[in-house]
């Protein structure tokens, strides 16, 4: 068994650096599996907004990772929410063009282990299989019981929520 | 293995921040005023003669958001939009480099003020 960090030693997983501003305290982690890092890396700069806006969907990304590592208000309002809950304890991260699909394996530390353009998840159904594929992923992990925190309670995974 | 960044130019990177911190501004002065008042998203659009779904749309990143439309925002919520550019100052003994400045903050002041401003950083 191990720790996240063990993992993150051997290259089961990857934390990506948000390049936080220096006076701005990195609060909350972000992991990647192998998978998501060459998707980030290799096909994320090639895609362009769905919705034809100025930020392309890395942009997004950039821009929702600071928010997330820097520990700000995850959410202002209920019609405002970045973060959605699944089953399995499958949580979703979203921008206006992406989905992130993962776990917490501890508050405030999110594992993502799947991510897609949020129009061809809607346009192929593909919310259930996504799903799957972080719990399997999860489920091969030399990861320390418990895996990952469950519910579907957002306060329980992250803190600075905000909306009742 | 060590952790790895996403590739973004540093330039793109404060666009994206800043725009982020504009639009989550924005969605927090409006929870407010529904809190405080019941102000709606039907009511904002309505004073600004625009449909619901625009306001909605750009709100929740579908759309861009033009400058005129942040003043319009504010208006309709009874805020005051405050753009600063305040000059970077440097740290001693600071190594962060101009290159990797990225860091913009919006932040509500007095509750009827919105404040704007990019962030400071070591030159």
């Amino acid at each position: 068994m191990a720790t996240l960090l063990d993992l993150e030693r051997t290259g089961a997983v990857s934390r990506i650096d948000p390049e936080l501003n220096p006076r701005i305290q990195e609060l909350r982690l972000i992991y990647t599996s192998p998978g998501v890092q060459q998707w980030i890396e290799q096909v994320l700069p090639t895609l362009e907004s769905t919705w034809k806006v100025e930020e392309s969907p890395i942009e997004q990304l950039t821009a929702l990772i600071e928010i997330f590592c820097a520990g700000d208000t995850l959410s202002f309002g209920w019609q405002f929410n970045p973060l959605r809950p699944h089953r399995n304890g499958v949580w979703e991260l979203k921008t206006a063009d992406l989905r992130m699909f993962g776990w917490f394996s501890a508050k405030d530390c999110f594992v993502v282990a799947a991510a897609d353009m949020a129009d061809r998840i809607k346009d192929h159904g593909l919310y259930a299989g996504y799903v799957g594929q972080v719990v399997r992923f999860r489920d091969g992990l030399d990861l320390d019981e418990p895996k990952f925190i469950s519910g579907d309670d957002p306060h329980a995974v992250v803190s600075d929520f905000s909306y009742p | 293995m060590p952790s790895f960044r996403i590739s973004v130019t540093p330039s793109r990177r404060a666009a994206a921040r800043f725009i982020s911190s504009v639009r989550r501004a924005i969605q927090k002065a409006l929870v407010e005023e529904e809190k405080k008042r019941g102000l709606k998203q039907t009511d904002i659009a309505r004073a600004i003669g625009v449909h619901r779904s625009v306001i909605n749309r750009e709100l929740k990143g579908r759309k861009d958001i033009t400058l005129g439309r942040v003043a319009e925002l504010a208006w309709a919520m009874g805020r005051v939009p405050i753009f600063d550019l305040p000059i970077e100052q440097a740290n001693v003994g600071s190594n962060w480099r101009r290159a990797d400045i990225a860091g913009t903050q919006i932040s509500i002041v007095s509750g009827k003020r919105i404040r704007t401003s990019t962030s400071t950083a070591a030159g």
